[in-house]
């Protein structure tokens, strides 16, 4: 992990609030090491913010580094500022990965919201070892969608209003999808109310699953032990930014 | 070269800079760029008797210059921290102090006698009487000063070592509370904690945070922690460790001239836990370019206004 003062290349919008940042870092692309980690993002200098957002990487080519973000409030929205060629302070790679057993289950991708991040990177890494996998990606309307819904690719959106792909949430198109598959393995990242709500579909069904999961967060390092999560097996907590972001779903608990 | 070397007690520290408690862990297990022996100080995380699992989430939420922060004292209890932590200082090249936290007087003198029972690399103790994020022990007791006065003479009895109280802005009159422990033998005085705050979340109407109440901090509290500085200078002779949103040299200068010997890094350690180190390096030059040969010759020379 380290903190590095990163070169913009790129930073653009790619549908309603969501944007992709494409930075330059050496020093953290050496230190990555897969879909899962995230990175921790100071938009600017000044104290008015102090604290660091948590992002997860969506892409890393060389020492070239992407992060999808969501505009919904003044940091984010002082990030869209930023041109290429300005720099941006990142702290990273930060947590864990996707553990994807490739041989033994047939792995379907969710990502709700801002949680696709993750969910592209990993679909990535299955494209370049040519493993077949199942995706579904979910938002509250089609313009927060940049991709196609295409389910002969194995590629389904939903919309909570139905305006593009399945009407419902990455439930509804879970259920579709599950029909027509053996041994599946679910690799989900999104909000909590999504992940808690595959996790009870897939207690229900037996079926294992890897959550990586979003949580308030000061520091990224461990110290600060704000990014506390539920575990399921006793009362105590893991820290999302130094025993996750990436859990076994039958580990952790949403309340 | 000016030199930055500070004293508390008969405790010589390298510089001034110390890291607040709780935002630099046990001060092991940190990022590799992270480089502590430029530290003053390591203020460890609280220790409690027993382990503490801490409060649920949410636990942080960021604030305007700020954030607010309730774990709930989540540590691993002083048997763990005596059997895994502590050995570990022998390697470290900078000074530690333990903060002890606890529910009871009898629990407090518990821990640090079980500290006191070993040979450690431990230099002092930081009693802390003012976690606003439990039900007991912490603010209760720092509020009251005959509480605190008694708690504090209970400790004495059982250390040489350095007693550091650290105090609560949670008051009427700090003041009160500084002379309190400085009487019952306390060898210095770190101020301020956390001020009690809260945030609401308006799409859900519930708290920003589990416990509904929690510790404000950052530069949003630096001129409240500047003016409890000042007073208890005024009110007390033993060193004052000034905390309170300081975020580079500028601010350190800040608290020097309201009267404080040292300070302790808290908040920017969680943007970068290296500000110490880099603050360090601040101050070094603004001395060297300022020609002061002792960062103390800053020490409370504050020039009020006639």
């Amino acid at each position: 992990m380290i903190i590095d003062k990163s070169e913009i290349i790129e930073n653009t919008q790619i549908a309603k609030d969501i944007w992709r940042m494409v930075f330059k870092s050496a020093e953290i692309a050496d230190r990555y090491l897969g879909a899962g980690q995230f990175v921790a993002v100071l938009a600017n200098d000044d104290w008015e913010h102090p604290i660091r957002r948590p992002m997860s990487i969506a892409n890393v080519t060389d020492d070239r580094i992407s992060i999808i973000y969501k505009v919904f409030g003044f940091v984010t929205e002082a990030l869209t500022n930023l041109k290429s060629e300005d720099y941006v302070n990142v702290l990273g790679p930060i947590g864990n990965t996707f553990n994807v057993k490739y041989e033994t289950f047939y792995p379907i991708l969710i990502g709700g919201g801002i949680g696709l991040s993750p969910i592209l990177n990993l679909s990535k890494c299955l494209v370049y070892k040519g493993i077949d996998f199942t995706m579904i990606i979910g938002a509250k309307t089609s313009t927060e969608h940049f991709l196609e819904h295409n389910p002969n690719e194995n590629l389904f959106l939903s919309t909570d209003d139905g305006t593009l792909g399945i009407k419902g949430t990455v439930i509804e198109g879970l259920n579709i999808v599950l029909k027509d598959i053996r041994n599946p393995k679910i690799f989900a990242c999104g909000p909590e109310p999504m992940l808690h709500s595959i996790q009870k579909m897939l207690e229900e069904k037996s079926i294992p699953a890897q959550f990586s999961v979003e949580s308030y967060m000061a520091c990224g390092v461990g110290i600060c032990q704000g990014c506390a999560m539920h575990k399921k097996q006793n009362d105590g907590y893991f820290l999302v930014c130094k025993d996750g972001p990436v859990f076994e779903a039958n580990e952790v608990r949403f309340d | 070269m000016t030199d930055l070397t500070c004293k508390i007690g008969s405790i010589e520290f390298k510089n001034p800079i110390f890291t607040a408690s709780g935002t630099f862990g046990y001060g092991n297990d940190l990022p590799e760029f992270v480089d502590v022996s430029k530290l003053g100080a390591i203020v460890t995380k609280s220790i409690t008797y027993e382990p503490r699992i801490g409060n649920p989430p949410p636990r942080i939420v960021e604030t305007p210059s700020g954030m607010l922060n309730s774990i709930g004292l989540a540590n691993i209890g002083v048997k763990r921290f005596i059997k895994d932590i502590i050995p570990i200082y022998k390697n470290f090249d900078t000074k530690i102090i333990v903060n002890i936290a606890s529910s009871t007087n009898n629990e407090y003198v518990k821990v640090l006698k079980e500290i006191e029972s070993i040979s450690s690399d431990i230099i002092g103790y930081e009693i802390n009487i003012s976690c606003p994020n439990v039900e007991h022990g912490g603010m209760e007791l720092g509020v009251d000063a005959e509480l605190s006065s008694n708690l504090i003479t209970e400790l004495r009895k059982h250390t040489e070592k350095l007693l550091i109280v650290k105090l609560t802005p949670n008051v009427t009159d700090i003041t009160k509370i500084a002379k309190a422990v400085e009487s019952a033998g306390a060898d210095a005085i770190s101020a301020i904690n956390t001020i009690v705050g809260m945030g609401i979340d308006i799409k859900t109407h519930k708290p920003a945070i589990y416990k509904t109440y929690a510790g404000l901090s950052g530069p949003a509290i630096k001129p409240i922690a500047l003016a409890m500085v000042h007073k208890i200078s005024k009110a007390v002779s033993i060193p004052i460790i000034g905390i309170g949103g300081i975020v580079n040299f500028e601010n350190v200068v800040e608290f020097l001239l309201a009267g404080a010997t040292a300070v302790q890094i808290g908040t920017a350690n969680l943007r970068n836990p290296n500000a110490g180190m880099i603050i360090v390096d601040e101050l070094n030059n603004y001395l060297d370019d300022s020609r002061i040969m002792h960062y103390s010759e800053l020490i409370g020379k504050l020039k009020l206004y006639e």
